[in-house]
């Protein structure tokens, strides 16, 4: 036996504990490059912001987006835009995700004779299409969305020169609005409503506060209408016409079930009754075509409620109509338009709610009527060069219309999509534009305002502006087109296009913005149209196809967060899903989960149902939005089944129906509804809308608002209202302790305690905070898959209840059940939910390890490296905000290259980690060291969380609970509407909800 | 019937059976040349071990993502076994050290057995505290070593307490299960031939059976039975805090530790039972496992059962009078909820089946009582299972309640855990007397001396 010496030993000893303690570490930390030269404008640890402009809707929110070391993070709203004044849907953030799509085009594309994309040059593929161009100009044809006004000038010269022809496609256009205004005011243009200061508010289901005309804008105007601090009467009221409890009806204080199609009718019916109460005599005949006894018979609303809200109508000061939105557009889509501008008018409030403006721009908007011709000229063989830009046609024309059929007729197809869709898959051409943060461009959204574009990361893969790849062509063309061309490239001629402002401003400002103009237009129009449109096909149900708050037309579906976010209203994400009304349900013998099938005399479709009480009987209901068969997130290909569709796409299932005018119509079908025996359960996340009377989601009626202002109520819970009388028997929500100060629970010596406040009567659900949280703290997207094991990781979520429930004692169900709704109820109370930073938080104790406690500043800070994982913090939350990471989510969950946009400030959690919400405590830190450097305290307004700065309505409020003079305290302490989530279990949290107000219906 | 002449350490030569007496020799036939038959035994538990430990490491591999959990519940079935592991622990320490200083004499013939099942529980229930938390690797985090980084563990929280609880129960049970082999290993000693003469040499520590030693012997065997036997009592009330301690409606109960300990003695009475039927049966052991014994543990059973069925009562009577709308409908749901099968299996077979032990026939029926003693073993998991999954299942928030259902990586790994604790018994078996061989011949003796008397 060899001998080992001491010496010997303690090497071996030394170099085995140093190679499993080198095997031990998991974290790969691989090329840490530091700046060699450091770049001016950019300071290690301080983010710079870029201001642009959102082009997920038409509504041209401006944005910030805020960059760390070169990469952008996260996009806010832009606090000096006109539009959204610093707020952004969920939608507008989730743009950021199309920078990092992990299925980005790397660089151009070319279909080789084996029917695959290959990788070419960008000379080849613009070589290869100028050659098809070149053979036969007039046969190319340019369609996509409105590509910005530079790009479309260049593109129109490009088109002027070559004899080619250009439309432009939008799937939910306001074809129909612009046309009933045309009608009405003789004006080209789309009307700018404006909701400020505005006392009834009647929305004949444009969604205002989702997928409305501009929704941020709007849901921010309203709040501020209805704000109960300011307004002692409520302020504004709401009424929303329409078949389902959407996300707007569920805000508004009266839901009219109307039958779809019925809201030309009913707009004139209400005028008719405002004139003969008294308003503007002028326009009675353009009302006298339809009675109050036919509306109320074609609409199924009684004719008392028509009446009522008719002499509101007149007694109002400022009263705004909103227009039907694309799930009502039916095939007489600008008659009913043409009625909800007559009803504006008969209430005085064209010029002021309604402001009637010109378009600024030429051949910008949308034609149906257009597109449906091209299909003809396609399958004529007249179009021998397709080229598709900004929008994906095959997704959203219906399989009715024959499109894709004819586009396989069409030898070369053109796509300069970033990334696959559906439209990509018949182009012999990709030709990959950049994604909107890496682009330059510009907007003239609305009258007055001139919005500019502008990357804030240079181009990822190796992709080309719109607008370049088409100067490119002209000047592959050769002769007059290539000398039609502009100089340089497109960012100069964008540039020149600007040379009449101050560009660094507008760079730094995200455009020229003036006053809105007010918009005054006499009605020119001698009769309104307003019949009850016809729909195609036998069955017994009216068919909704109606925008996905997330999906909007479907450009959504490719984002990972939109999927993941749960639908507001079902909680269902990664899923499509048809709303029938539980009678139906009943009829055709189907519960949660099972799959009907819907035919219609287009197609048909197969979907899993979701019955509820908020859905009138003769109707289904299917948001657009799912159902692709291509993408990373919009198809199955997350889940790991590239190829596989995910949900169904409700636009095969329609007709290609048109307006009066050629506008595309989306409310054009019956249905005929089957059961199929088979099951495919939802992905939902909320399990129950019956809230058991406990107290989550409280609400108190504005009489007894009232009588609180007056002192009569301290914090007890009288005065919740009526409401909460019927169960005041079920417990839970008495406010049995005495009240605490939240002050205290944090260190003596500490001048912060940070509080929050949600307003629970400006909250709509809409989830834009959901979505900023996700991108502020890195939390990852689970898919569809985990989301069916409820295993998703929200920080924050929204529970939406439905009144104050019933406490007696269901039999108990093994799946969601979501049936507490009743037509015409608007009692929902959406209640986003997330750590409340309890002063006595019951998920520390039970930490054997010490890795959740509270911090001096009274926050419940979590320390990922010390947890285990026993989780037992998370069974002690009575809130239920704690996550697990279930798998290694760090590593698995951000692909390439998704975790370009990882934020810095926040841990990426691994596998078996417990997280959650701490009131965004890397803002709170950034405020500190700016707040050091001035030396003084953090101020009120220095912190916003991610989720209080998306907010539209300006529902969440976060402070310091510690600072008596803040505006923030007094909401903190609101006695009148104020209440903590269960209180009765005494975990003294730091946030207040404030009751959401019940207005009670419209009086007359 | 004379005891041996205690037998120097230096002879050569082992015993010869003929040589022996009729206790020695029978109790040793159990850990002759094993059969075909417990080869097999031993062979589908091991792969079941095998298995489990598969399945474990996959988990630690991919995440806990494998087991059925969702967002409100988050513990299941490894949690559920655990308890139901501890609680097998039991009937050892409350056989060997209670039974013990009340001087109960019948213990003689099972404590060995009792005590050997209660060392294999706990080591069992020990490693689902591993397979359970989320970062294994880090799972030395919980204990209170001293570090430069500063860190210190929470003594507040109750899976602190149930670490310290469950390893002291381990230490102690360890140790009392050695002391009392002692005597019988200087038997088999005396008698093996081989590795196992060595192995009996060391672990008998020179036993001689002298006087000096034998009083040496009881003193420690009485020492530790004082120390043992508030652990049986407090090692369940512990566990029974993990969940007491929470706010869980259906947890936050004050009766849960005597409602726990009472358990889990009823159960670990029921393991002792189903384990010794089939080694009685097998080994031919008739003579020392008298029906005397059966009688006295299924009075034991149907004592601890009536304590668990007033338990449940108890638990629905506070849900309801206490006016809690959270407790009752935790409650209600428990019993006509989507986990109600789970909830009438618990008391049909914890508070309904045991009843048929008010029969004196049935006390000595030995297809009867395996029969009641299984099905209480599977009442008693279905106890843990019931408590724990309803109860996470509907807590304050209707919007996130949730439904749990096993998925079978960790049923996998609980067939596992029997897997091991049947490996364990099984190598007892052939190893060590299942018998406390020096106890029963205490115990001859004793009657023998005052024949008739008893």
């Amino acid at each position: 036996m060899p001998q080992i010496d001491r010496r010997d030993f303690l090497k071996l000893v030394g170099t085995s504990a140093g190679a499993v303690a080198a095997t031990g570490c998991s974290d790969h930390v691989t090329n840490l490059i530091p700046y060699v030269v450091q770049p001016e404008e950019i300071t290690p640890g301080i983010p710079v912001y870029y201001a642009s402009t959102c082009q997920e809707c038409p509504a041209g929110c401006g944005i910030h987006v805020k960059t760390r070391e070169g990469k952008p993070i996260l996009v806010e709203g832009n606090p000096d835009h006109p539009v959204n004044r610093g707020a952004l849907c969920a939608r507008g953030q989730a743009t950021i995700g199309r920078t990092f799509q992990p299925d980005r085009f790397r660089g151009p594309q070319v279909r080789n004779e084996e029917g695959e994309l290959v990788p070419v040059t960008w000379d080849a593929a613009i070589g290869q299409l100028a050659k098809a161009v070149g053979e036969r100009p007039k046969g190319t044809h340019f369609l996509g969305s409105h590509p910005g006004e530079t790009a479309a000038k260049v593109m129109d010269r490009l088109a002027t020169s070559i004899g080619a022809s250009r439309t432009v496609f939008e799937p939910f256009s306001d074809e129909g609005l612009r046309a009933a205004t045309s009608e009405v005011f003789g004006v080209e243009g789309t009307p700018v409503f404006d909701l400020t200061d505005a006392d009834l508010v009647i929305d004949f289901g444009s969604e205002l506060l989702d997928t409305g005309l501009s929704a941020t804008e709007h849901k921010r105007q309203l709040a501020d209408a209805r704000d109960v601090e300011q307004h002692i009467d409520g302020g504004a009221r709401l009424v929303y016409v329409g078949s389902r409890l959407s996300l707007t009806a569920s805000s508004s204080d009266e839901w009219l079930p109307a039958k779809p199609g019925s809201e030309g009718q009913l707009a004139l019916a209400i005028a008719r009754v405002a004139i003969e109460s008294g308003n503007d005599q002028s326009l009675l005949n353009l009302v006298s075509g339809v009675s109050v006894s036919e509306a109320a018979q074609s609409s199924d609303i009684p004719a008392e409620t028509i009446e009522r809200l008719g002499r509101a109508v007149a007694r109002g000061k400022k009263v705004v109509a909103l227009p039907p939105g694309p799930a009502v557009t039916s095939r007489r889509a600008v008659g009913a338009n043409a009625a909800v501008l007559i009803l504006n008018a008969v209430a005085g409030s064209i010029g002021s709610g309604v402001r009637i403006l010109p378009d600024q721009s030429e051949s910008t908007k949308s034609s149906y009527k257009d597109a449906l011709a091209l299909i003809r000229q396609m399958n004529d063989g007249a179009v021998s060069v397709l080229f598709v830009h900004g929008s994906n046609p095959v997704f959203s024309m219906p399989e009715a219309s024959g499109f894709a059929e004819a586009l396989s007729k069409v030898p070369v197809v053109v796509c300069t999509s970033s990334s696959p869709d559906e439209t990509t898959a018949y182009a012999s051409i990709i030709l990959p534009d950049h994604s909107p943060l890496e682009s330059w461009g510009d907007l003239l959204p609305r009258a007055g305002m001139r919005s500019l574009i502008q990357p804030s990361i240079q181009p990822l893969y190796d992709t080309r502006a719109l607008g370049d790849t088409v100067i490119g062509l002209g000047r592959a063309l050769g002769g007059t087109t290539a000398d039609s061309m502009p100089e340089g490239d497109f960012r100069a001629a964008l540039e020149r296009s600007w040379s009449d402002v101050d560009l660094r401003r507008a760079k730094a400002e995200g455009g020229v913005f003036e006053k809105l103009p007010a918009g005054e237009a006499p009605v020119v129009a001698s009769a309104i149209d307003a019949t009850v449109p016809m729909l195609s096909g036998e069955g017994k149900y009216t068919l909704v196809a109606f925008p996905h708050s997330h999906f909007y037309d479907g450009r959504g579906a490719a984002l990972p967060w939109l999927q993941e976010i749960p639908d507001p209203i079902t909680s269902v994400a990664w899923q499509s899903w048809a709303e029938i009304s539980l009678k139906t349900a009943d009829d055709l013998g189907v519960e949660i989960g099972d799959v009907i099938s819907i035919e219609t005399s287009a197609g048909s479709l197969e979907v899993s149902v979701y019955p509820r009480g908020g859905i009138r009987d003769d109707v289904v209901a299917v948001p657009i939005g799912q159902g692709h068969t291509e993408g990373h997130w919009a198809s199955k290909a997350c889940d790991g089944m590239p190829g596989q569709v995910r949900g169904v796409n409700v636009i095969d299932a329609l007709s290609p129906g048109v307006d009066e005018k050629g506008g595309r119509a989306w409310l054009t079908d019956h249905a005929s509804l089957a059961a199929t025996g088979k099951t495919r359960r939802l992905p939902m996340l909320q399990w129950s809308d019956n809230k058991r009377g406990r107290q989550l989601g409280e609400v108190v009626s504005l009489s007894a608002l009232a009588s609180a202002a007056h002192g009569d109520h301290g914090e007890d819970h009288g005065d919740h209202g009526a409401k909460t009388d019927d169960h005041s028997s079920s417990g839970g929500h008495h406010e049995i302790h005495e009240p605490y100060d939240a002050g205290d629970d944090a260190v003596d010596d500490s001048p912060y305690r940070w509080g929050m406040t949600v307003d629970l009567d400006k909250c709509d659900g809409c989830s834009a905070c959901i979505q900023a949280c996700y991108v502020e703290n890195n939390i990852p997207v689970v898919g569809e898959v985990e989301t069916l094991r409820v295993r998703q990781m929200p920080w924050l979520r929204l529970n939406r209840f439905v009144g104050e429930g019933q406490a007696d004692l269901p039999l108990g169900r093994t799946h969601p059940q979501a049936n507490g709704e009743k037509l015409g109820d608007t009692d929902v109370r959406n209640v986003p939910m997330f750590c409340q930073q309890c002063g006595s938080a019951p998920c520390e104790p039970v930490c054997p390890v010490i890795a959740t406690y509270t911090n001096e500043e009274g926050l419940n800070a979590m320390v990922y490296n010390r947890c285990i994982g026993t989780r037992y913090c998370a069974n002690n939350c009575p809130y239920k905000v704690r996550r697990f990471n279930f798998y290694d989510n760090q590593l698995t969950k951000w692909p390439e290259p998704m975790h370009l946009m990882l934020n810095p400030d926040v841990t990426v959690r691994g596998q078996g980690v417990m997280e959650k919400c701490t009131f965004c405590v890397q803002r709170i830190q950034a405020a500190r060291q700016t707040a050091k450097d001035e030396d003084r305290l953090i101020a009120e307004g220095d912190v916003q969380t991610a989720c209080q700065r998306a907010c539209g309505s300006d529902a969440i409020g976060f402070g310091n609970v510690r600072d008596h003079e803040s505006a923030f305290y007094k909401k903190f302490t609101n006695k009148k509407r104020g209440y903590h989530a269960l209180h009765v279990l005494n975990t003294r949290p730091a946030v207040t909800y404030l009751s959401k107000v019940i207005r009670g219906k419209v009086e007359a | 019937m004379t005891p041996p002449p205690a037998t120097p350490i230096a002879n050569p030569e082992p015993l010869s059976p003929e040589q022996d007496s009729k206790i020695n020799r029978d109790i040793l036939a159990v850990m002759s040349k094993p059969t075909l038959g417990y080869w097999m035994c031993l062979g589908t538990a091991l792969f079941l071990m095998h298995l489990a430990g598969a399945i474990w490491v996959y988990q630690v591999y991919i995440g806990l993502g494998i087991g059925g959990y969702t967002h409100p519940l988050f513990w299941g079935a490894y949690i559920v076994t655990f308890v139901f592991w501890v609680g097998i622990a039991h009937a050892g320490t409350l056989i060997s050290a209670i039974l013990y200083l009340f001087r109960a004499k019948w213990r003689n013939a099972i404590n060995r057995g009792a005590e050997a099942m209660t060392v294999f529980a706990v080591l069992t229930a020990a490693q689902f505290l591993g397979i359970h938390v989320g970062r294994m690797w880090k799972s030395y985090f919980i204990l209170p070593y001293p570090n430069q980084r500063g860190l210190w563990v929470n003594f507040k929280s109750p899976l602190m307490w149930d670490t310290f609880a469950i390893s002291t129960y381990a230490t102690i049970s360890i140790v009392f299960f050695y002391i009392g082999l002692i005597p019988d290993l200087a038997i088999a000693r005396d008698r093996a031939k081989g590795w196992r003469k060595f192995l009996y040499t060391a672990m008998a520590l020179g036993w001689q059976g002298t006087s000096i030693q034998w009083k040496s012997h009881s003193r420690s065997v009485l020492h530790l039975s004082g120390l043992a036997t508030p652990l049986v009592l407090s090692v369940h009330s512990v566990v029974s805090w993990d969940f007491a301690a929470s706010i869980v409606p259906g947890w936050h109960a004050t009766i849960f530790a005597p409602y726990f300990v009472a358990g889990a003695i009823f159960s670990g009475f029921a393991m002792v039972l189903t384990v010794l039927i089939p080694v009685r049966r097998i080994y031919g052991l008739e003579a020392y496992i008298t029906n005397y014994h059966f009688d006295n543990m299924c009075r034991f059973i149907l004592l601890t059962s009536i304590i668990v069925s007033y338990a449940y009562a108890t638990e629905y009577f506070i849900a309801w009078y206490s006016g809690v709308e959270f407790e009752k409908t935790s409650f209600y749901l428990r019993a006509f909820g989507p986990y109600w099968i789970s909830t009438w299996i618990m008391i049909i077979c914890n508070g309904v089946i045991p009843q048929v032990f008010w029969s004196k026939r049935a006390r000595t029926h030995i297809p009867t009582i395996f029969v009641v003693a299984t099905f209480i073993n599977i009442g008693m998991w279905f106890e843990r299972y019931v408590i724990i999954i309803t109860g996470l299942s509907r807590e304050y928030d209707p919007a996130v309640w949730g439904i749990y259902i096993p998925s079978f990586a960790e049923l996998g790994i609980v067939a596992g855990s029997f897997g091991f604790f049947c490996t364990l018994f099984l190598i007892f078996l052939k190893l060590f007397p299942v018998i406390a061989i020096a106890e029963v011949k205490e115990l001859a003796i004793h009657e023998k001396a005052h024949a008739g008397v008893r």
